[in-house]
């Protein structure tokens, strides 16, 4: 690598945190202020006045209720995004570019123009509004998490099975002993993204709840429509990322833990084993 | 421990525009014996394996142990371990975990499967290694591994397909030694799916030769080796020798001459092929009185410290004006000096030779193609011996 190439790398480099990093500074600076007119570049006065407003304004119950809707979204896209990759993998669905197809659609069409038609459906058929949210979420994840599961899956050993079948492992105990530990990084991948989509909507939550059912987003959209509260949607917002950064962080910890045993070898390669093949560094893998 | 296995009658079919896997195989593994299954690629060496394992179910056909039918015996509960051609050792355990794998699924505490698996560490000679991961291993050891991890299944019969053919050969001559001492330690009924002729010779007391899913010959390694029933068998084994002609009362006529046949080689009179192993050809001088035929160095191909010498023998006193010829091949001993162009005479062991009949067109259209995909036979095998 020339030293222009790695100076030009260098700057990209910077170029992209300041590109990530810079909407976050009046957020971070709007979260921390009690007042500031906007004549000064920095705030008048410091304080924690936005917090306590979005506390005031239920905004604990609100970041409970996202916590349970990107849960339980999870909790049902992951598993049916497995299966689904899973068929798809194995070629036990018919028409499987059909099927493919079909689970893309939800990323596809428009969800304003879906969920106007939907709501109507849930109303007449009496679904009460926090399981339309959730069955509608989940169907709108599932393209993440059947992607990202298909992903696993062509990097899935199915001869493991085979193996494992052999050896005294029933169809159950191949699931938790094997499929299922040698699957969890894709599935904890799927499950952030699935939670993501929980955690962040607008559009279903508000039009098939009726605004009854209020999220962090809605609260926020809602104190964001009025004047003078920028220190309580900064706040929210700011709490808004904490919880996407503590589930990423724990999917890095997973895939770090997995992938220890190859940091070893790496760190320290045993003498007298001339013919362990050549593994990727973590920079490579990575 | 170990069990007699029984494959009755076995076909499979995957799909119907392709041909059978395996069609109508009978075949049989005493209690503690070794049985080796050759063929070429795609004769259904692999079939056989998922069959007996429950790894998959026959279309026709049961699968017996001890007499007693486990077609309906889901694969963990056979007693049937299997040993694949990768080691598929699972990368979210160490080794030691890996060997205690099975004792853990049935049941055993971690504790007590540990220290049992320890034990198979040991006979695996890698005692010590227990807290590797896998991918810190070598590929030999590798496969040592996955041997003691599927005789920690206390298995009946033991299943492995292909295990070393991975390995370069004075790992894989390791691991016969390694097979070896399993069977005097444990005696599990073993088949052993193989691609490498030495490898059956130097591990099995039976060979079956598959030829595209079709049992053409189950007999003892020696027998297979010097009297095959079929081409496919004598070529499968590495034979290089087919010299078409014709029986007549107890003799071979060909353009080699009027050979006589041993005592036990009495194949029906008429059209067939003599085939003789080319270690059994003995090359000597062109004037030797004993030589049976005379021919010409036509190639010396060396095979290590021996040489495989092409000899062109022309027919001899036949007054017809087109001149007949038949290429032979013989592997000399190190320090054989006869070189390309030399006239040599060439002894043929009387009890070497052995008879088959003519292959049909299609079916050595299809050994050519196998033989051609057959990498670990080393050489390829002749298109045809007979050249005009």
């Amino acid at each position: 690598m020339t030293p222009a190439v790695r100076a030009g790398r260098a700057v990209l480099r910077v170029f992209l945190v300041t590109w990530f990093l810079l909407p976050l500074v009046p957020l971070v600076l709007w979260a921390a202020t009690e007042t500031w007119t906007g004549a000064t570049p920095l705030p008048q006065k410091w304080g924690a006045q936005g917090f306590t407003d979005a506390f005031a304004d239920g905004g604990a119950l609100a970041f409970l209720r996202s916590l349970a809707l990107g849960c339980v979204v999870a909790l049902l896209a992951t598993p049916a995004g497995t299966v689904a990759a899973r068929a798809l993998t194995l070629r036990t669905v018919p028409r499987p570019r059909f099927v493919s197809a079909l689970l893309i659609a939800p990323v596809v069409l428009p969800v304003f123009a879906v969920v106007m038609g939907l709501d109507v459906v849930l109303l007449r058929l009496h679904v009460p509004g926090e399981l339309g949210i959730v069955l509608v979420l989940a169907v709108a994840s599932l393209p993440y998490t059947t992607y990202l599961m298909r992903l696993a899956y062509s990097a899935y050993d199915f001869a493991f099975e085979d193996e494992a079948r052999t050896l005294g492992a029933s169809r159950r105990a191949v699931l938790w002993r094997v499929r299922l530990p040698l699957l969890a990084p894709g599935l904890a991948a799927a499950a952030f993204l699935a939670f993501l989509v929980g955690w962040s909507d607008y559009i279903v939550t508000l039009l098939i709840g009726g605004g009854r059912f209020v999220t962090l987003p809605v609260l926020v959209a809602s104190a964001a429509s009025g004047t003078g509260n920028e220190p309580t949607v900064a706040a929210l917002s700011i709490t808004a990322l904490v919880p996407p950064f503590l589930a990423l962080a724990a999917v890095g910890v997973l895939r770090r833990s997995l992938a220890r045993p190859m940091s070893r070898l790496t760190a320290r390669p045993t003498p007298g084993n001339a013919f362990h093949r050549a593994l990727p560094t973590r920079g490579a893998a990575a | 421990m170990s069990a007699h296995l029984t494959l009755r009658g076995l076909s499979r079919c995957y799909g119907s525009p392709a041909p059978p896997a395996l069609s109508d195989l009978h075949l049989a593994a005493p209690a503690g014996s070794c049985l080796a299954v050759v063929g070429p690629s795609g004769s259904g060496k692999t079939t056989v394996l998922r069959l007996a394992s429950g790894l998959d179910r026959p279309d026709a056909g049961d699968v017996l142990l001890n007499g007693k039918s486990v077609l309906d015996v889901a694969p963990e509960d056979r007693g049937i371990a299997m040993v694949f051609q990768r080691p598929m050792l699972f990368p979210h355990r160490n080794v030691l975990d890996n060997v205690a794998f099975s004792a853990r699924v049935r049941g055993a505490s971690r504790r007590r499967a540990r220290i049992e698996a320890a034990e198979y560490l040991d006979l695996v000679q890698l005692s010590g290694f227990g807290s590797r991961h896998p991918a810190e291993l070598s590929g030999g050891q590798e496969q040592r591994v996955a041997l003691a991890r599927a005789l920690a299944a206390q298995p009946q019969v033991l299943l492995l397909d292909e295990p070393f053919s991975a390995l370069d050969a004075a790992l894989r001559s390791q691991m016969h030694d390694l097979v070896r001492r399993v069977r005097a330690a444990l005696n599990p009924t073993i088949v052993l799916v193989t691609h490498d002729q030495n490898e059956a010779a130097s591990l099995a007391d039976c060979v079956a030769v598959l030829s595209s899913g079709r049992l053409v010959q189950h007999d003892t390694f020696d027998r297979i080796y010097t009297r095959p029933t079929s081409l496919v068998t004598a070529r499968q084994m590495g034979g290089r020798n087919e010299v078409p002609g014709e029986v007549r009362g107890h003799h071979h006529h060909s353009v080699l001459g009027s050979l006589a046949l041993p005592v036990d080689v009495r194949p029906p009179q008429g059209t067939g092929v003599l085939v003789f192993r080319q270690e059994s050809v003995q090359v000597t001088g062109a004037t030797d009185p004993g030589a049976d035929i005379h021919g010409l160095v036509k190639a010396v191909q060396p095979t290590g410290p021996r040489s495989l010498l092409t000899i062109e023998v022309a027919a001899g006193g036949r007054p017809k004006a087109e001149e007949q010829s038949v290429k032979i091949h013989a592997e000399t001993p190190p320090g054989h000096c006869a070189g390309v162009g030399a006239r040599v005479g060439v002894r043929l062991a009387p009890h070497a030779l052995a008879v088959v009949p003519p292959a049909p067109q299609e079916d050595l259209h299809r050994a050519q193609m196998a033989a051609g995909q057959n990498r670990n036979v080393g050489f390829p095998v002749p298109r045809r011996a007979l050249s005009d």
